[in-house]
């Protein structure tokens, strides 16, 4: 039992780390707070729903081209509900970003309908180790996020893109400066972010069904693992989201199924009371 | 003249002691000063000699490594900003901090509201102090009801200092009030500070322009990497070599770090 | 000179026409209509418990439609289980809801920045969590039937007409007493803070302080709006109590404009009308209104009162010039 929660917890946990990667990177480039971050994830998954059961694509490549589409729509969101209105307020963008999360939210429900759907597995069947019956799927979920984690830090740090972008997010202004262009470097950040979102709708299909409403509270779990691991920290983000995941899947098997949720918040208001800087302190300027 | 009074009154602000380390660096050491109700102390240094640190040391945004300070007496090392504020010390800043989406009445009022409340002093009669203290900035042809962003740059400075002065403060911290003002706002900054000496309150005034310095200050303590190389009267400091030496540059290798 | 600078009386002519027009609705039109004027009232009291947070004192709250649901539940129990008045069950959602407010904002504005809109989004979490499963307080997923009407000394509220012109008088008290608010040197200290959280400070202002008083008073509203939409509606389900409906609240007052009072009227009425206007077209709806949010926001941060605002002075600056041009 405490093998198989451990299993399912960590992998559900590295993929709301993976989401609150990508807000992260967001926040980071930009100074704000994505709040359509999981209505990113809920079109992921019905962009890989559409490749592999409507088009019967292999759940690989149907994954791999629902990222890139969503990356797509990262952009498109940038272009619309950040870039138009940056020089406004810090609420006025939130509340931009809240139209945006309603409109993905109806085309999806428009487009695929409301109808709780599914996805293949990457791997069907499960595995017994040491008298634990754990899923192929959730060893699949850990294999991919770990590589993309791999790929993003190589990118981010041992690219000239990654050094473009990561300038930017340091100082706008400043890069401009310098002759690198800052709508086309947020642009990027934002393809990213969006992109490695998207895959998450994909590998959590399987587990948690496909609705036009699944953003909202994967959104939020993934916004609790930021506050925990430390806002605007990445590695932070990661272990935030393992322990959310961690003790959503403990929670609901040990203490209460219906306070899942809750728990996880009196976690996260636990840490903004005692810890406010998180488990990884990291300090950013402040940006308008 | 004030010399002479200063003997037989009690100082309004002391500091003790006064030591702030950031890190390493310290930004104040062993700072010494008294203020007395309606003189005017200047405090003057190169860049980054800690000046504007010593006010927030005063003002409670930072707290202290060491030493005490004392208002009226009683000791307020500890005490947040706003009971500071409460208790009689005002501040300006060095760029202007107004309420940037408020009305130039709505600034002014905000000056007066609490102040009054805490310590029972009679709440400034804004209809007859504010024109009043409008004309001394040279302020009276606004409009009240304009938002404070249309103001230009000088202006605001100006209408910060009237907003502390609305507050009946007993000390005034001023953050180089006359810097990015011309000559004639700058004039307006001199015409305020007597305004606020002859009310009795205890001014601080940091500034570059000498000229403003040395017109209006009765003392003047000069800081340099957060020690206090001198004090004394404006002809004192301008004949003291220690103070030319660190305006002039050069001198001591320990500074050059 | 002080007296001409007074804040302009347009806007409060205006609310106070506009409640005047209310007030002949019932008359004019259907008990349908009357219901859902009510039931928007409600969500003005709400909304504008928003614009005392988020316009006045500039802390961005998620938690609004949880303080409401709260207020709901409380007045609900104080009805159904103590067998106490309308009155009580008033009192109580108000300042129970007040209290609790309170309290948390002492905990969460500890932090500075971000963190209390984030702490508001665990508490929406957490109270929705709280009403949908704590059964011998909000009845848990079954929810809270047949809640009594408005009932005074012996006198019952039972037609809509009559429960409307309760609410009605409620908003306006609200309204009128947000308005003194404003003027008050409460008010300019959350302007303070909105504005220079620093210069709050050096100018005696207790922030910590005041921004809970500031959430106290946003949930003493939303305990208000909570107690009229129990005996109105009669039935409290937790799916209305949702991090949903504190956005919904969130759009309302940036559609209408944070400046002013007024702004969380006209938020209010924009999507009431676009929501019960467009019902032919409810499938699109939506998907109109996400839209409609995203141009707003670019074209008119400010909201509908801010740009008009704008456009008036612009109007009046334009005049100036041609009678300058003319002399």
């Amino acid at each position: 039992m405490i093998v198989q929660l451990l299993v399912s917890g960590i992998a559900v946990g590295i993929v709301y780390g993976l989401i609150a990667m990508g807000m992260v990177l967001i926040f980071r480039a930009v100074g704000i707070m994505n709040f359509a971050q999981g209505d990113f994830l809920m079109f992921g998954g019905y962009f890989a729903y559409t490749f592999n059961q409507m088009l019967g694509l292999n759940i690989v490549l149907s994954l791999i081209l629902a990222s890139l589409c969503m990356g797509v729509i990262g952009v498109i969101f940038m272009r619309t509900s950040y870039w138009a209105l940056r020089g406004a307020q810090a609420k006025a963008i939130i509340v931009s970003a809240m139209g945006a999360s309603i409109v993905l939210k109806e085309g999806a429900r428009l487009i695929w309908g409301s109808i709780p759907l599914s996805l293949d597995k990457v791997k069907e069947g499960s595995v017994t180790v040491a008298g634990a019956t754990i899923q192929w799927q959730y060893v699949a979920i850990i294999g991919i996020a770990l590589l993309l984690m791999l790929l993003v830090y190589l990118l981010l740090e041992k690219t000239f893109v990654g050094n473009i972008l990561q300038a930017t997010a340091q100082d706008q202004y400043m890069s401009s400066l310098v002759g690198i262009p800052v709508i086309v470097s947020i642009g990027l950040t934002f393809f990213l972010s969006a992109a490695l979102t998207g895959i998450c709708g994909g590998l959590l299909a399987p587990i948690f069904f496909l609705s036009n409403t699944m953003g909202a509270t994967a959104g939020s779990k993934a916004f609790a693992a930021i506050v925990i691991g430390g806002f605007g920290s990445v590695p932070g983000a990661i272990i935030g989201g393992l322990i959310v995941g961690l003790v959503e899947q403990f929670g609901g098997a040990y203490i209460s199924s219906t306070y899942q949720l809750v728990l996880i918040y009196v976690v996260l208001i636990a840490f903004l009371m005692f810890r406010p800087r998180g488990l990884f302190k990291e300090k950013i300027q402040e940006k308008a | 003249m004030n010399a002479f009074a200063n003997a037989e009154k009690k100082p309004k602000l002391v500091l003790v002691d006064v030591c702030k380390n950031f890190g390493g660096v310290t930004a104040a050491q062993d700072i010494q000063l008294e203020i007395y109700s309606g003189e005017v102390v200047g405090l003057i240094g190169p860049n980054g000699a800690g000046k504007t640190t010593l006010i927030n040391l005063i003002t409670g945004v930072y707290p202290v490594s060491r030493g005490k300070i004392l208002f009226d007496g009683r000791e307020i090392t500890h005490q947040p900003t706003y009971k500071r504020a409460l208790e009689g010390i005002g501040r300006t800043f060095q760029h202007p901090h107004l309420l940037d989406r408020c009305d130039v009445l709505t600034n002014g009022i905000t000056g007066s509201d609490m102040a009054a409340r805490k310590r029972g002093i009679q709440k400034v009669d804004l209809a007859k102090e504010l024109p009043r203290l409008l004309a001394c900035a040279g302020l009276e042809g606004i409009n009240l009801s304009d938002p404070v962003s249309k103001l230009a740059y000088g202006q605001q400075k100006l209408l910060e200092v009237v907003r502390v002065l609305l507050s009946q403060p007993q000390i005034l911290l001023l953050d180089e009030p006359a810097a990015g003002l011309n000559n004639r706002e700058a004039e307006y900054v001199s015409a305020l500070i007597q305004y606020a000496t002859e009310k009795g309150i205890g001014v601080l005034l940091i500034e570059h322009s000498m000229e403003l310095v040395m017109s209006v200050c009765d003392r003047i303590t000069v800081l340099n990497f957060g020690t206090q190389i001198a004090t004394g009267t404006p002809e004192q400091i301008q004949s003291n070599p220690e103070v030319i030496r660190a305006y002039l540059g050069g001198g001591d290798s320990d500074a050059e770090n | 000179m002080l007296q001409k600078s007074k804040k302009n009386p347009v806007s409060a002519m205006a609310m106070t026409a506009f409640a005047l027009l209310l007030a002949l609705a019932p008359v004019a039109t259907s008990v349908y209509t009357v219901h859902v004027i009510s039931v928007a009232m409600i969500s003005y009291l709400c909304v504008l418990s928003v614009y005392v947070l988020l316009g006045l004192c500039g802390q961005n709250s998620f938690a609004q439609a949880g303080l409401w649901g709260v207020g709901a539940y409380l007045a609900g129990n104080i009805l159904l289980k103590t067998g106490g008045g309308t009155l009580t069950a008033f009192v109580v959602a108000i300042a129970g809801t007040a209290l609790l407010a309170f309290v948390l904002g002492f905990a969460f504005f500890r932090l500075k920045q971000y963190y209390f809109t984030f702490a508001s989004i665990g508490l929406m979490t957490i109270l929705n969590g709280v009403f949908m499963n704590w059964e011998p307080f909000s009845g848990g997923a079954v929810g809270m039937k047949n809640i009594p009407t408005f009932t005074f000394f012996g006198w019952q509220a039972t037609t809509e007409q009559s429960k409307f012109y309760i609410v009605l008088v409620v908003c306006i008290v609200a309204t009128v007493l947000i308005g003194l608010l404003f003027r008050s040197s409460l008010g300019r200290a959350f302007m303070a803070i909105r504005d220079n959280e620093m210069t709050a400070d050096s100018m005696g202002i207790n922030s910590l302080l005041t921004k809970s008083i500031a959430f106290a008073i946003s949930g003493a509203l939303c305990g208000a709006a909570g107690a009229l939409h129990a005996s109105l509606s009669g039935y409290l389900s937790y799916q209305s109590f949702t991090y949903n409906q504190s956005t919904i609240y969130l759009i309302m007052i940036m559609i209408g404009g944070t400046i002013s009072p007024a702004g969380a009227l006209i938020g209010t009425c924009v999507i009431t009308i676009l929501q019960e206007g467009f019902r032919s077209l409810q499938d699109y709806m939506q998907l109109i209104y996400g839209v409609g949010v995203i141009l707003l926001m670019i074209f008119q941060p400010e909201g509908i009162l801010g740009g008009g605002k704008a456009l008036y002075e612009r109007i009046c600056e334009r005049r100036k010039k041609a009678k300058a041009g003319s002399r």
